[in-house]
């Protein structure tokens, strides 16, 4: 750390705090925006930073100076958190710059236009990410972290302000996707329901209106959300809508969406081609898919299990191994077919002692009981049409139709 | 015993920052053409694949070890 001689610093105070009053005065949010832009750890600011402890009495200097009096409640904790960052004192830098926000949220609430959005869009993400790191910093020094949930609290207020009528309304889906972010990685995903409701339901809002990149957003949340609750349809509907509407290039984005969408479709009957996976590096389903499309049982285990950590970290575990019934199914399936080649009269009768004996083959036994049981829980979800003959131990089915197809709706609950 | 806390600690610190699958940033004003990918893409899913066809390994094998338990 090089620092300046006096008079340098003096320049770079005095540079930056012009170049924020001409932003401001002329609505130049391009200008602007570079000036809060704490993560991009931009030479100007670092050497800004350097000045500003040495001089140490800069926020005293603006604050008595005239002409920039009007700013100083935003600069003043700024320059104090710009000071901290310099330092690795992040626990200290998280307070100043919420504080700075909320002082630029104030002016910008008298402002009319909403010329100043990109410059709230770079507030709130550095709030966000400087809240992580500061709560990084207090977990390693044994202290509680609770800076991110500052974060959370303090943009849910910046919400509040953007949920009016007029311009400055289509901000606020940017808004949810970052307090998305932020619950999502506390873990506190139960507070997503009243930003949700808010968008959602709230006569000023008109989805369409928001700026595609914030749609694509939203909706792989809000898909992420309807997977955990095991709404399979509206989970499709969301995460396909974030699929097509995604940036192509967006290569790591995509494929956390069909990360989510693939277990989906699935559990709908709907595979991913082959080349999707191989694209998108997400072979840890291929075997999965292989698995239904044999009638593989003993694979669809072994899949499972091949990457059960990496399943139950994204929480698509039980998605995938509520699919055992569908396997069952096309394993059932296969045996008719069979059956049916050889003796197309006795086909639709199926002795629940040749299905042990498929299974047996899979490495998986069962005795009489437990397939009865099965194939009950088949015919009540509707994937197998047929009845018991309860005493032959044979099921008996359906002559049209008897293992019905998905068809893109979920396994009955 | 002293390392059991320290232990506890460090998971509460791993579970603190969840969410390996957090979203990447687009840029503001990014813009992209997604309709144009759409058309041009190859097809993605496939609802077709539940046919009748039994003629693949597997299911030849299924039936050969059907035949064999029938014989027994």
């Amino acid at each position: 750390m090089a620092y300046p001689s006096m008079g340098e610093a003096h320049r770079r105070v005095t540079d930056y705090l012009g170049r924020f009053s001409d932003a401001v005065s002329t609505q130049d949010v391009a200008s602007l925006k570079p000036l809060l832009s704490l993560s991009s750890a931009s030479p100007s600011l670092l050497s800004l930073a350097d000045a500003l402890n040495l001089l140490q009495d800069a926020i005293r200097l603006i604050k008595q100076s005239e002409k920039w009096s009007q700013l100083a409640e935003i600069v003043a904790p700024l320059f104090r958190c710009l000071q901290s960052y310099r330092l690795s004192n992040l626990a200290d830098a998280y307070p100043a710059y919420e504080k700075a926000a909320n002082a630029f949220i104030q002016e910008f609430r008298n402002w009319d236009s909403a010329w100043a959005l990109e410059a709230l869009y770079v507030i709130a993400y550095e709030i966000r990410v400087l809240a992580e790191r500061a709560d990084r910093e207090l977990s390693a020094n044994g202290k509680l972290p609770e800076k991110l949930k500052a974060a959370g609290s303090f943009l849910m207020k910046v919400f509040g302000v953007l949920a009016g009528k007029g311009p400055k309304r289509v901000g606020a889906l940017y808004m949810t996707c970052q307090l998305f972010k932020i619950y999502f990685k506390l873990g506190t995903v139960h507070l997503c329901r009243s930003v949700i409701r808010s968008i959602e339901t709230a006569r000023i809002f008109d989805f369409e209106e928001f700026p595609q990149r914030d749609k694509v957003t939203y909706m792989y949340y809000t898909g992420r959300l309807e997977v955990y609750n095991e709404n399979f349809t509206a989970a499709e509907q969301k995460l396909s809508y974030a699929l097509a509407h995604c940036n192509p290039h967006s290569e790591a984005n995509i494929r956390m969406i069909l990360k989510y969408l693939i277990p989906v479709k699935l559990s709908i009957g709907i595979l991913p081609k082959d080349w999707l996976l191989e694209k998108y590096n997400l072979v840890e389903y291929r075997n999965i898919v292989l698995a239904l499309k044999r009638g593989d049982l003993r694979l669809l285990r072994s899949a499972l299990e091949e990457h059960e950590d990496r399943f139950l970290r994204s929480g698509v575990y039980l998605v995938l191994e509520k699919l055992e019934l569908q396997v069952y199914q096309r394993l059932l399936k296969k045996i008719y077919i069979i059956q049916k080649q050889k003796d197309p009269s006795k086909a639709h009768q199926m002795k629940l002692e040749v299905i042990i004996k498929a299974l047996k083959w899979l490495e998986i036994d069962m005795d009489l009981d437990e397939v009865e049981c099965i194939v009950a829980i088949l015919i009540h979800k509707n994937l197998v049409k047929g009845y018991f003959a309860h005493k032959s131990k044979v099921v008996v089915l359906s002559k049209q139709d008897p293992f019905p197809k998905l068809t893109g709706r979920p396994v009955n609950a | 015993m002293a390392a059991e806390p320290k232990a506890a600690a460090e998971d509460a610190k791993n579970d603190l920052f969840e969410d390996d699958d957090e979203f990447e940033e687009f840029e503001i004003n990014e813009e992209w053409d997604a309709q144009e990918e759409v058309t041009e893409a190859p097809q993605q899913w496939e609802d077709d694949w539940d046919d009748d066809d039994v003629s693949d390994d597997f299911s030849l094998q299924l039936r050969r070890e059907l035949e064999n338990a029938a014989k027994s």
